[in-house]
């Protein structure tokens, strides 16, 4: 009686985790970037369109500079009204759905106390967060 | 900048319109559309397609979660496989040449090409094999008449070693690799097939989000291409998964795998004639 409602426990606790809170930050991430990339846009084509279309021909042209992009400093360029900054800025914002995703599985498994899948969660978290270091040696 | 904007767009729609149709997801579309079409180098087209795969990844995964197709243990276990070989293949993506990458893609075209026309025939197992029973891969799912039917699960290291190809597929080329990753799970470990490919869907996301930051921090990624071709892709694929119901899909299949076939042929002959 007792394992049985321990079971019903954390089942509801996974459903709280995996189909309530997940999906939830999973939209609130992806409608925050939509709406960052598409302000982004109609910004781009008020303010600075010239740059946005040099910019488009020197990529196909393959003579565009790549910077590494610091989050910090695209969240100040992009306050201060900068374009480009604030169109890479809903691309980074996108990227976080991937991480948001695997830290609520990570929460589940601690909860579960389930040490093999809580060390391979984790190992996939850093992978992710590695991901970010290894592009700016590569 | 408005016309560039709206052929992105619509180059983008397309891609995902029909890689929810298909179900090979959009950037099998999306990249060779931007390399043939609009001309931008392949690199960029492939920062582009990781950063819509993490998109539209994340609108299906949710409803494949919530109707509990999803095995959230074997995706976690794979998933360990699928993040190492993307970190890699994004990794080689800015080492390797453009021709290069182009041929891979067109034999990855000839793959998935492979994978839509492939029977659907499928065998479960009813019981794991001694590593996986340890780490509770199995599960339950509903079968035709509506009953919970137990599955286990199989063959572990060679499904992981072909998600480490998978991820490399995916950081590399900049596609979800799902069909190699439901090749994985459904032929090798022996899942479900509807299992197989909800649990795919959910890997696909993290995958491809591994690979798009390694491109986003290394600065590959052109925000004037990606962000007009997220949006789209994210458009097209919505619409596509509504429709897919009322439409003939194995009809639609076969037309998209001889779409396939020419655009593989295509960014062969552009690949060898750059060499």
């Amino acid at each position: 009686m007792q394992a049985q409602a321990v079971g019903e426990q954390a089942q509801a606790v996974e459903d709280r985790i995996l189909r309530t809170w997940t999906p939830l930050l999973l939209r609130t991430i992806l409608s925050a970037a939509v709406a960052v990339l598409i302000v982004g846009l109609i910004y781009t084509a008020i303010k600075e369109p010239a740059f946005y279309v040099n910019r488009y021909h020197e990529v196909r042209a393959g003579t565009a500079k790549h910077s590494p992009e610091n989050v910090i400093q695209l969240v100040e360029r992009s306050s201060q009204g900068d374009a480009h900054s604030i169109l890479t800025l809903g691309l980074f914002i996108l990227t976080l759905v991937p991480l948001g995703r695997v830290a609520f599985t990570l929460l589940l498994f601690i909860h579960e106390r389930d040490v093999i899948y809580i060390v391979a969660t984790a190992y996939v978290l850093t992978g992710l967060i590695l991901g970010v270091f290894l592009g700016r040696i590569g | 900048m408005l016309t560039i904007v709206a052929a992105l767009f619509a180059l983008a729609i397309g891609a995902g319109f029909i890689g929810a149709l298909s179900g090979l997801g959009g950037g099998v579309f999306i990249v060779p559309s931007l390399v043939l079409f609009a001309h931008v180098p392949m690199q960029v087209a492939v920062g582009a397609s990781l950063i819509s795969v993490v998109a539209t990844s994340a609108g299906a995964s949710v409803a494949f979660v919530r109707d509990g197709w999803t095995n959230l243990r074997v995706a976690m276990i794979l998933e360990c496989a699928t993040v190492t070989g993307a970190l890699t293949g994004a990794y080689l993506a800015g080492i390797v040449s453009s021709h290069v990458l182009e041929l891979l893609f067109a034999l990855m075209m000839l793959q998935s090409a492979y994978f839509s026309l492939r029977s659907e025939d499928e065998t479960i197992t009813a019981k794991s094999d001694p590593l996986c029973e340890r780490l509770q891969l199995g599960g339950t799912v509903l079968d035709e008449s509506g009953q919970n039917v137990n599955y286990g699960v199989v063959h572990l290291p060679a499904g992981a070693a072909l998600m480490v190809f998978a991820g490399v597929l995916s950081g590399l080329l900049g596609v979800g690799a799902g069909a190699v990753k439901v090749t994985a799970m459904d032929y090798f470990m022996k899942l479900p097939l509807k299992v197989s490919s909800a649990t795919s869907n959910f890997m696909i996301g993290v995958t491809a989000g591994a690979g798009a930051l390694v491109f986003l921090s290394r600065g590959d990624v052109a925000a004037t291409v990606a962000a007009p071709v997220a949006l789209g892709i994210t458009a097209g694929a919505l619409t596509g998964s509504r429709l897919l119901p009322h439409l003939p899909a194995r009809a639609l299949r076969r037309l998209f795998v001889v779409l396939l076939l020419l655009i593989a042929i295509e960014m062969g002959w552009r690949a060898l004639s750059g060499f």
